[in-house]
């Protein structure tokens, strides 16, 4: 059975990725999300300058996922280069970069582009530092300016990670039309409360949901986008098992990525989501995985 | 994030101290447990007395062991966990070795199974737990073996089934690196890394693809034969690399 999918031209042997900053700070796990079964695997969001990221705690379990606020904690561009620059698996690697401007961005995907890296995911939306990620990626003029000099200035393909913490999601994905392809969506911003400390769960205060609860926030993020823009789109927020890929495959996205999952079920979470999709296409009838992208949608 | 109230607080030696109290799981040898100080810090913690209520020992050295070693009995207490993989149950002639608090995650284990005990110290007042052990060694030569617990354990020249390591990084490395791996059986190490989430998510504490929250803390000898960063990468709360030799 043929589960490969194309994004933005290029073929990925399977449409299950490893989602932007999970088990993805150093080069080893990456490629380990790769052996494990990943048909790409995005790094955690690097920036120009290194940022150790807030104290623990940074993650606070849910009954129905978790609340994390790291803090965009990375070495800064020169030491992931210096890291990531050797692997033999680029191909299948996705830097994540973050920025305050298209300028930041611009210098980033340079570096990236320049050691043989292919595609960058941008993050314009996480939820929990001040004037990176959401902060960006909530005003629909930056957001196009980013993607238009990324496109114009390097040959990098170019994936737009977006926020769900927005009035109206399609907006913005309107503005990042320039973009290859559209990731939908980061976590959703949140709070944990511990009221037998009276403290936040997290050091930040503010932190990102991620996991089954936000499941159906995400598939509404996706199908309205699909439906208005077309646009290539790689569904996140929520999937822990193939049923749920398949959930967001319906409703047009080419790809899904897992984060939190692997706190639930470990690296095998690939393989055990790809065979999935494999079994339900057999039983269902169908040739291959393309005839079911965006079939609720047509 | 559970909490539990401190049923005793004991200092136990030179900034040494024994926090116990009750918790809702069963906690495995090795194991540890995530600790948070509301306002300070969440830092991970091995478990060196498994039945409830259990005990935690630390060293009072960084802003968050310092606030714990100032908690009284009754004190509410934050953790979550218990996480991580676990030694096996010793079954033959067995040795244990330590390095400065890496005696607290080879307790449980050494009162289960008793073996020879060997311990390394900067210096003679930095003793715990002198009750149970066998061989000592002080960098400064104030107690015991002057110089370090490896050589000292090479020193004894033993032979053992299954040897339990557990100490600062580069003592562990020295002894992988050192010992005549021929003469012993099974060895099990449990590393300590810089953790933030303690179950396998963050990437901070991994050394080649492995994570030592959640793929040990516990690794064998041959898995560490794998891992060229061990002992000589570790890596800023950044995720920086910063090379050690």
């Amino acid at each position: 059975m043929d589960i490969s999918t194309v994004i933005a031209g290029t073929r990925f042997d399977n449409p299950v990725f490893l989602a932007s900053g999970i088990v993805d700070e150093t080069l080893k796990s990456v490629e380990r999300a790769i052996k494990s079964g990943a048909g790409a695997a995005v790094t955690k969001s690097i920036g120009k300058d290194e940022r150790p990221g807030y104290a623990p705690p940074i993650i606070s379990e849910l009954p129905t996922g978790m609340i994390n606020a790291v803090g965009l904690a990375n070495p800064g561009i020169d030491d992931f280069i210096d890291e990531f620059r050797t692997s033999k698996l680029k191909e299948k690697i996705v830097v994540s970069i973050f920025g305050k401007d298209s300028e930041e961005f611009l210098e980033l995907a340079k570096r990236v582009q320049e050691v043989g890296f292919k595609t960058v995911e941008l993050n314009l939306s996480c939820p929990h530092v001040k004037g990176y990620g959401s902060e960006v990626g909530e005003d629909p003029d930056l957001v196009e300016e980013i993607i238009t000099e990324l496109k114009n200035k390097t040959n990098l393909k170019v994936w737009a990670k977006l926020t769900p913490n927005v009035t109206h999601i399609v907006d913005i994905a309107k503005a990042a039309e320039g973009a290859d392809a559209l990731v939908l969506i980061n976590t959703v911003k949140a709070i944990g409360v511990n009221i037998w400390a009276r403290k936040f769960s997290l050091t930040n205060g503010i932190g990102g949901y991620s996991g089954p609860g936000i499941k159906p926030i995400a598939l509404r993020a996706v199908y309205d986008v699909y439906r208005e823009t077309g646009k290539e789109i790689i569904g996140v927020g929520g999937i822990t098992s193939y049923e749920d890929a398949i959930e967001f495959i319906l409703l047009g996205a080419k790809a899904v990525q897992v984060g939190t999952a692997i706190y639930y079920k470990d690296f095998q979470i690939f393989n055990e989501i790809s065979q999935g999709i494999i079994n339900y296409l057999e039983k269902e009838g169908f040739e291959n995985l393309q005839e079911i992208i965006g079939l609720m949608v047509r | 994030m559970k909490f539990s109230e401190i049923a005793s607080a004991k200092k136990i030696g030179k900034d040494f101290f024994e926090l116990s109290f009750s918790i809702d799981s069963e906690v495995k040898p090795g194991q540890f447990l995530m600790i948070w100080v509301p306002g300070v810090k969440e830092i991970p913690m091995s478990v060196s007395n498994l039945k409830n209520p259990i005990t935690i020992s630390f060293k009072a050295i960084g802003e968050t062991t310092r606030k714990l070693s100032t908690m009284r009995e009754g004190q509410r207490i934050f953790y979550r966990g218990p996480y991580g993989n676990t030694f096996p149950e010793p079954k033959g002639r067995a040795a244990y070795v330590a390095g400065g608090t890496g005696i607290a995650s080879l307790l449980p284990l050494i009162r289960i199974h008793p073996g020879d005990v060997y311990y390394g110290l900067r210096t003679a007042e930095d003793i715990v737990y002198g009750e149970i052990v066998n061989f000592v060694s002080t960098d400064d030569g104030t107690l015991g073996f002057k110089g370090n617990v490896v050589d000292l354990f090479i020193k004894e020249d033993k032979e053992y089934d299954e040897v339990f390591v557990c100490g600062p990084e580069p003592m562990m490395k020295y002894f992988h690196d050192k010992i005549d791996r021929r003469k012993y059986g099974k060895i099990y190490y449990s590393l300590e890394r810089l953790m933030k989430c303690g179950v396998g998510i963050c990437d901070s504490c991994s050394i080649n693809g492995f994570r030592v929250c959640k793929d040990g803390t516990v690794f064998e000898h041959e898995q560490l034969d794998m891992m060229d960063e061990f002992g000589t990468v570790r890596r800023a709360e950044s995720g920086r690399r910063i090379f050690l030799k």
